[in-house]
């Protein structure tokens, strides 16, 4: 079997750090599709720039050992001459978005090589088809959803045709139906030759598609797979029921939901204190813009909404762009002071497992880590409504099931509390789902239905 | 619209904009661009911010004009001198010439905002010298992130409120520019090594788009390149008739050669309709 990346006892320091964050590694990734799995902060994110050379040429730092990819010396190649081989989709698809129109979007790769335009022409058709993408052609990025612009993205590196595709995190941010798609574009990958890594968290269906497994964890290598790969979901946990007499946090009275145009109405529908709600939805139809209405921070296009809670927390999108203390453990102590709550800022910090980061900086975090610390900070001072917006982008099984405790916590005080998700561990976990279905809201679907509907 | 033919154009007009004090030339650049901004602009740009903007500086300018430069004869008015700054007269002069200047920096803004509405990222790259296009693909992109960057802001304030955060004094404003500030230069980075991942920089490129020049491009172009040289030997012979209001306000005369510019660049113009 032929080796696409091999790296020979590899060690990596990032600047300023003394920890390695890939420490003496040894591997071997050949044919077919690998997942890279791990702990936040484990070294998958440092694993997949490696294999284009970003560490270290973009990032500096130290390194120690030797790698390869197609027989090319990454320490000694320029990332943009080891780009004829490999490609790397990053997370997040508006961050790698370099003009507005999707055709010269998946050309801009390869008019950077230089490639001759009868050549690009065939291969931005070929990319588009392989992503079931050609009907966007025309589009402009700006006008798709979460989904499509992922497709784009792909297609953006797969027109450059890469032996090695390097996907980290593709299905953080992509709805089910967003998600089974960017499955079988791997699939179809994979039987036209095209070595795939993927990195991912979210491991619901990928255990079907993934042909070897790599652990990695504090920076080490582990091959945990051989025949019949297995990939742990997380178990439903099952809360307390909600009380009969808990009163309402919040209720929408024929609520049209949307900023100056409706995009869909709430019906009349309300949360309980004590109760954990998930709120589900394809990508665009109105989740964060539902969560900003209950809060308060926009007012309803038609309808009105009743609050019963004073104390209010909402976490955003990239909840780690609202962190700006020195450390975590400030950032937590802030939220209380605002506040003006008496608690410790260590039971939270305990209950996040970020007791070994909390005097450090939160940007010098793994996403994962930084994701926790931002729950940490919103959620701090005994808050009675949370408002969470897709809280398990970049984190492992074990945070989201600590964050899943953290949530059964917050209930059993009385906090109501409201996700948007595409997370279907999460969805599975809630009392209940409201879901946005078109331009209604529908209330009351068990999470059990509505996880097996989504897959 | 071929964007080297627009970028030609918007050259030119620039050009003499910036290379007279007159007034009726400059507010006749002004309309010539306004003119163009609403020919050329795209259906999904907005043309409304951008006017606000102008406005604005044309108001600033103008205010600020006449409540500093206290030169002049023609008094509109006195205040008082023991404010600071601003106490003394306030003179015809100074309105005007706040006025002009206001005017010259509107119009110079709406000839580059004709190839910003007109043209998106792409065709902005091809419509400029190769030897700037890495620079022209590292600003388009860039710009790209504004949106982004907006809503990074409104995301970011909203979660600081409902931490408790309140507007009020350097220090709070401080606890929502800090996290907006550090979370974009995040952004910034992470689409570098996007570019960097995909080749950028790697030394010649290609094009995937190559428009043949219609007639409309070639008009645009030839009237822009005529209007360029009018401008230029308005401004080597002293043709473009500058003009100063102090000490004493008088009427402005115009040049031959900038209107003869002008004239120019709405000829180009005449088929950008058919566009």
């Amino acid at each position: 079997m032929a080796t696409h990346l091999a790296l020979d006892r590899l060690s990596y320091w990032y600047p300023l750090t003394d920890n390695p964050a890939l420490d003496d590694v040894s591997l071997r990734i050949g044919e077919g599709i690998t997942a890279v799995t791990g702990p936040s902060g484990g070294g998958k994110s440092t694993l997949l720039r490696l294999a284009i050379g970003l560490v270290p040429h973009f990032h500096g730092g130290r390194i120690r050992g030797r790698a390869t990819v197609h027989g090319h010396d990454i320490l000694r190649t320029p990332t943009r001459l080891l780009a004829h081989g490999v490609g790397i989709v990053f997370q997040d698809p508006e961050m790698q978005t370099v003009f507005q129109s999707v055709d010269r979007e998946i050309a801009f790769g390869l008019e950077n090589l230089n490639t001759p335009r009868p050549v690009m022409l065939e291969r931005v058709a070929w990319a588009l088809d392989v992503c079931g993408a050609g009907h966007l052609r025309e589009r402009r990025i700006a006008t798709l959803s979460g989904g499509e612009r992922q497709r784009v993205a792909i297609a953006s590196v797969l027109a450059m045709r890469p032996g090695l595709l390097v996907l980290d995190e593709p299905l953080s941010q992509l709805d089910g139906a967003g998600a089974d798609g960017l499955l079988a574009i791997c699939q179809t990958l994979r039987d036209e030759g095209i070595t795939i890594l993927i990195a991912e968290h979210r491991l619901a269906g990928l255990g079907e598609i993934v042909d070897h497994r790599l652990d990695l964890i504090g920076g080490r290598a582990a091959w945990p797979d051989g025949p019949g790969i297995s990939i742990a979901e997380l178990p439903a946990q099952v809360l307390s029921p909600v009380a009969a007499d808990m009163p309402i946090a919040w209720r929408c009275h024929n609520v049209a939901v949307g900023i100056s145009t409706p995009l869909f109405e709430t019906g009349d529908c309300s949360q309980h204190h004590g109760e954990f709600v998930a709120l589900v939805g394809s990508n665009g139809t109105g989740k964060t813009t539902l969560l900003r209405t209950v809060a308060g921070l926009i007012p309803p296009v038609a309808g009105s909404v009743d609050r019963w809670a004073d104390r209010i927390a909402y976490l955003p999108q990239n909840p780690g762009a609202l962190l700006y203390r020195s450390s975590v453990r400030l950032e937590i102590e802030t939220t209380l002071k605002r506040r003006r709550s008496a608690d410790e800022p260590g039971d939270i910090i305990d209950a996040m497992a970020l007791r070994d980061v909390a005097d450090k900086y939160p940007r010098d975090l793994s996403s994962g880590q930084r994701q926790r610390a931002a729950i940490a900070a919103v959620c701090a001072g005994a808050p009675r409504l949370v408002l969470l917006d897709e809280p398990t982008r970049g984190m492992d099984t074990a945070a989201r099931a600590r964050l899943i405790a953290l949530i059964r916590s917050l209930t059993q005080d009385g906090a109501a509390v409201l996700v948007a998700t595409h997370d279907p561990e999460l969805i599975g976990s809630a009392h209940r789902t409201l879901t946005i279905d078109g331009e209604r809201l529908v209330d009351g679907v068990t999470p059990r239905q509505t996880v097996g509907a989504r897959r | 619209m071929r964007g080297r033919a627009l970028a030609i154009w918007s050259a030119a007009l620039l050009v003499v904009c910036l290379t007279t004090t007159n007034p009726i030339t400059r507010a006749l650049a002004l309309l010539v661009a306004l003119n163009g901004c609403i020919l050329v602009r795209k259906p999904e740009m907005r043309l409304r911010p951008l006017l606000i903007g102008v406005g604005c500086a044309v108001v600033i300018a103008a205010v600020t004009t006449l409540l500093l430069s206290h030169t002049g004869t023609h008094a509109l008015v006195h205040l008082p001198s023991s404010w600071p700054a601003v106490g003394g007269a306030l003179t015809a002069e100074a309105l005007s010439f706040g006025i002009t200047t206001g005017i010259g920096v509107a119009a110079a803004v709406l000839a580059v905002a004709v190839c910003g509405l007109g043209l998106d990222g792409a065709e902005l790259v091809d419509a400029l010298p190769t030897g700037l296009q890495r620079t022209a693909t590292t600003l388009g992109s860039a710009l790209n992130l504004v949106p982004r960057v907006a809503r990074t802001t409104r995301a970011i304030a909203e979660a600081q409120r409902m931490r408790g955060w309140r507007v009020g004094g350097l220090r709070s404003s401080a606890e929502l520019l800090v996290p907006v500030v550090l979370t974009t230069v995040e952004d910034s980075l992470q689409l570098a090594e996007a570019m960097e991942a995909r080749g950028f920089g790697t030394g010649r490129r290609s094009h995937f788009v190559i428009r043949q020049w219609e007639r409309s491009d070639i008009a645009t172009a030839v009237a822009g390149a005529a209007a360029l040289l009018a401008a230029l030997v308005a401004a080597v012979t002293g043709g473009t008739h500058d003009w100063y209001p102090f000490p004493n306000l008088v009427a402005p005369t115009v040049g031959v050669l900038p209107l003869v510019a002008l004239v120019m660049l709405v000829a180009g113009m005449v088929q950008w309709r058919r566009i």
